[in-house]
């Protein structure tokens, strides 16, 4: 049959959308609670991908190409590394290696009288390259002294010059530094030579840079073969072991969370589709009247998911950022960062979801009586 | 006839698929506020797990340490000068650090602890093998062990040192990390710290006696209690802040399902309640039928709640041992004031519809 109506008003009508949209509250509120439950996936995926960059932040920040650890040790965090203090001359000697410092490093805590923080303390060289990142406030430590995290200082109440409680001694605060406490714990430098008078000469870490033109892998072989007895990494290399271990540990609990989220997730998206297509029956019949086959009233249904799981996974990412922000701000040690990653695994996910939610509308919509169009409205 | 109509209560049970959709929701909602409750508590407990095994009435730890995760270092002579202080009836050095684990690709942070054989401050319950006795063997937590298939006999690599596996303790696992056990020795050789011990376990049987006695004498000794206390003041400072946001987004799921569900009710009933309202029935009445319907699906996300909870609560368990999940009436007593604060917060949207709704709908066609 041929068409009638211009080209510009065959154009086909949004029935799915218009129909989700209707009623904006209960659209607001069918997004909202499907938002929410993925909110949940997103946030818990946000607060270990955080603590994945919190752990291998001072790695990152270090200028480092290699890092040599004891044997059978690659990673710093729940980690114990013992190396003899002579092993940094012999990474040095190494051709190709540019420079390497002792890094001293242990996990204890520090206190005050108002408070105590789990804290890595390293022993470091205050002239070297190990250092933190960047100073907030005061200097490097000089004998008797201690750079304290800036988020850690305020918690257990000190500032510089103040004192704070290091392996059971007191230290005077010389100076603060940002991005060193982690939901886990914080970071205080001490110089390696307070170090080794409290725990003793032996140096956990060697980090050491690559003289230009010399590959990291190249390096690592060389001084892999210099010390058959110890692990020599990249720090890419590194930094991917000590993230993974906050991956692995926490990997259960994210399972858990995350089918809950999407059970939520259905189970609100199933509730939304089921209202919405036992509210416009009436209209699926008269679609089937004027020749829509099942596959067309089906398509409807499955936009209307469609639209629900990416209207919520949008409201989901943006709330989850906001959050993240806020969280942060109230509790700096608490990083929540939302990557694209997170974010796509949990649309796949809610698409999973939003399918299996259209079932029951489906099966509902697929056997409606084109008859009941002329029916009269009860 | 005098009797009311309980039209909230009929409005709702009217589709019963719909009324399942949305109870299973808000049942799952709170079902995850008791899990992360219940996790909490669990976690609580299992940060005393050493402490409350050991058998140890005293823990002296290097100077201004409080906690046994705190990585201390005290001199092996001192446990000898320990020993010796009036009241003492044994004490022992131990040396515990976490470690990092690799096992079929996962990394695994367990607790190690290096006793001396047949001293205590070992595993405190074998469930297979036996506990050890030379410096190549080990002690795994089952619920570790059985996760990675390993068995009395295997050899584990730490820290690139071989172990053989001499048993398997039980009651030893963690929600993150798990208790491994070997020698004493054997720990001094891995972390290259001969002549040092972490802590020392003291019993005795006049506890404050003897602490303050080794007070005077200079070390840092602190009871059980004490101890335990200040391991889950750290892991209170560590979870606490997760499980919280947690929370809160679980009871907002919540709150936007049931008012999801009690508005819709509502708009497709909106004629029936304009009839109602036409009738003479004040906003109040309206609003009051609002609030009835959230608190029927409080009420009844509440007891779903609870039967999932103890559902997921075998599943997880069953698949997942390290979970300790606790329940009690106090973990109730909050998810129910929960449920009652989601109904009233979700009853904010239906009824505001009821309030404005216009008589006339009643004579509108449908």
């Amino acid at each position: 049959m041929a068409h009638v109506l211009p080209r510009s008003t065959r154009r086909r009508v949004p029935l799915a959308r218009r129909a989700l949209f209707q009623d904006r509250r209960r659209a607001a509120l069918a997004a909202g609670g499907v938002a929410a439950a993925l909110l949940l996936v997103l946030l818990l995926d946000g607060i270990v991908a955080g603590g994945m960059r919190q752990v291998t932040a001072y790695l990152r920040s270090t200028p480092a190409d290699v890092i040599v650890s004891q044997e059978g040790v690659k990673t710093m965090h729940m980690s114990v590394s013992s190396l003899p203090a002579g092993v940094v001359e012999e990474v040095r000697a190494v051709n190709g290696v540019a420079w390497a410092e002792g890094l001293h490093f242990a996990s204890t805590s520090i206190a005050s009288s108002q408070g105590r923080e789990l804290s890595y303390v390293f022993g470091y060289d205050p002239g070297g390259r190990l250092g933190p990142r960047r100073l907030a406030e005061g200097r490097a430590p000089a004998a008797g002294e201690a750079l304290v995290d800036g988020v850690a200082a305020d918690r257990i109440g000190v500032g510089v010059g103040d004192a704070v409680i290091v392996f059971g001694e007191p230290f005077t605060i010389s100076g603060l530094f940002d991005d060193g406490t982690s939901m886990i714990n914080t970071t205080t430098f001490i110089t390696a030579a307070d170090y080794v008078r409290l725990r003793g000469p032996s140096v956990a870490y060697v980090f050491a840079g690559a003289e230009p033109g010399t590959p990291d892998d190249a390096l690592v072989e060389r001084i892999a073969s210099t010390l058959p007895s110890a692990t020599v990494q990249t720090r890419d290399r590194f930094v991917r072991e000590e993230a993974a271990i906050v991956g692995d540990m926490a990997a259960d609990l994210m399972q858990i969370m995350s089918i809950v989220g999407f059970l939520i997730a259905l189970a609100v998206i199933g509730l939304t589709l089921f209202t919405l297509t036992l509210s416009k029956l009436r209209e699926h019949a008269v679609m089937k009247a004027l020749g829509s086959r099942n596959r067309g009233v089906g398509a409807v249904v499955l936009t209307q998911a469609v639209w629900s799981v990416g209207i919520a996974l949008a409201l989901a990412t943006v709330l989850a950022i906001l959050i993240g922000g806020l969280v942060g701000r109230a509790d700096p040690s608490l990083l929540v960062t939302i990557e694209a990653s997170s974010v796509l695994r949990a649309g796949i996910g809610a698409l999973v979801v939003g399918a299996l939610g259209s079932i029951v509308p489906l099966r509902r919509v697929f056997r409606v009586d084109p008859a009941t169009a002329f029916r009269r409205a009860s | 006839m005098k009797g009311r109509i309980p039209l909230a209560r009929r409005n709702l049970t009217a589709d019963r698929r719909r009324l399942l959709a949305s109870v299973t929701g808000v049942g799952l909602a709170v079902m995850l506020i008791l899990l992360l409750d219940g996790m909490w508590a669990g976690i609580k407990n299992q940060t005393r797990l050493y402490t409350d095994k050991a058998g140890a009435d005293l823990y002296v730890l290097q100077p201004g340490l409080r906690d046994l995760h705190d990585g201390g270092v005290i001199p092996v002579v001192d446990v000898d000068q320990i020993r010796a202080t009036a009241g003492v009836d044994w004490a022992e050095g131990v040396r515990g650090s976490h470690i990092i684990l690799e096992l079929h690709g996962t990394k695994l942070g367990p607790y190690l602890v290096g006793s001396n054989p047949g001293s205590p401050g070992g595993a405190w319950s074998i469930s297979d093998g036996r506990t050890v006795r030379a410096d190549d063997e080990i002690v795994l937590d089952s619920v570790m062990a059985n996760r990675h298939g390993i068995r009395v006999g295997d050899q584990i690599d730490v820290m690139d040192t071989s172990f053989k596996v001499v048993g398997l303790s039980s009651d030893t696992s963690g929600f993150m990390t798990s208790y491994v056990f070997t020698t004493h020795a054997a720990t001094d050789r891995l972390f290259a710290a001969s002549g040092t011990t972490s802590y020392v376990l003291v019993g005795a049987s006049d506890a404050i006696a003897v602490r303050d006695r080794l007070q005077t004498a200079g070390f840092n000794t602190l009871t059980a209690d004490e101890v335990a206390a200040s391991a889950e003041d750290v892991a209170s400072g560590i979870f606490s802040g997760p499980l919280r946001l947690m929370v809160i987004v679980a009871f907002a799921a919540g709150t936007l399902i049931i008012a999801l569900t009690a508005y819709t009710a509502i708009v497709e009933r909106r004629r029936e309640y304009g009839i109602v309202k036409a009738l003479g029935a004040q906003r109040i009445r309206l609003v009051g039928m609002a609030v009835t319907q959230t608190l029927i699906f409080a009420l009844l996300g509440l007891l779903s709640g609870v039967l999932l909870f103890l559902g997921g609560r075998k599943v997880i368990v069953a698949a997942r041992p390290q979970f300790d999940i606790a329940f009690s009436s106090g973990a109730f007593g909050r998810a129910a004031a929960a449920a009652l604060a989601m109904a009233l917060i979700a009853a904010i949207v239906p009824a505001r519809r009821l309030a404005k709704l216009d008589p006339a709908t009643a004579y509108r066609g449908s």
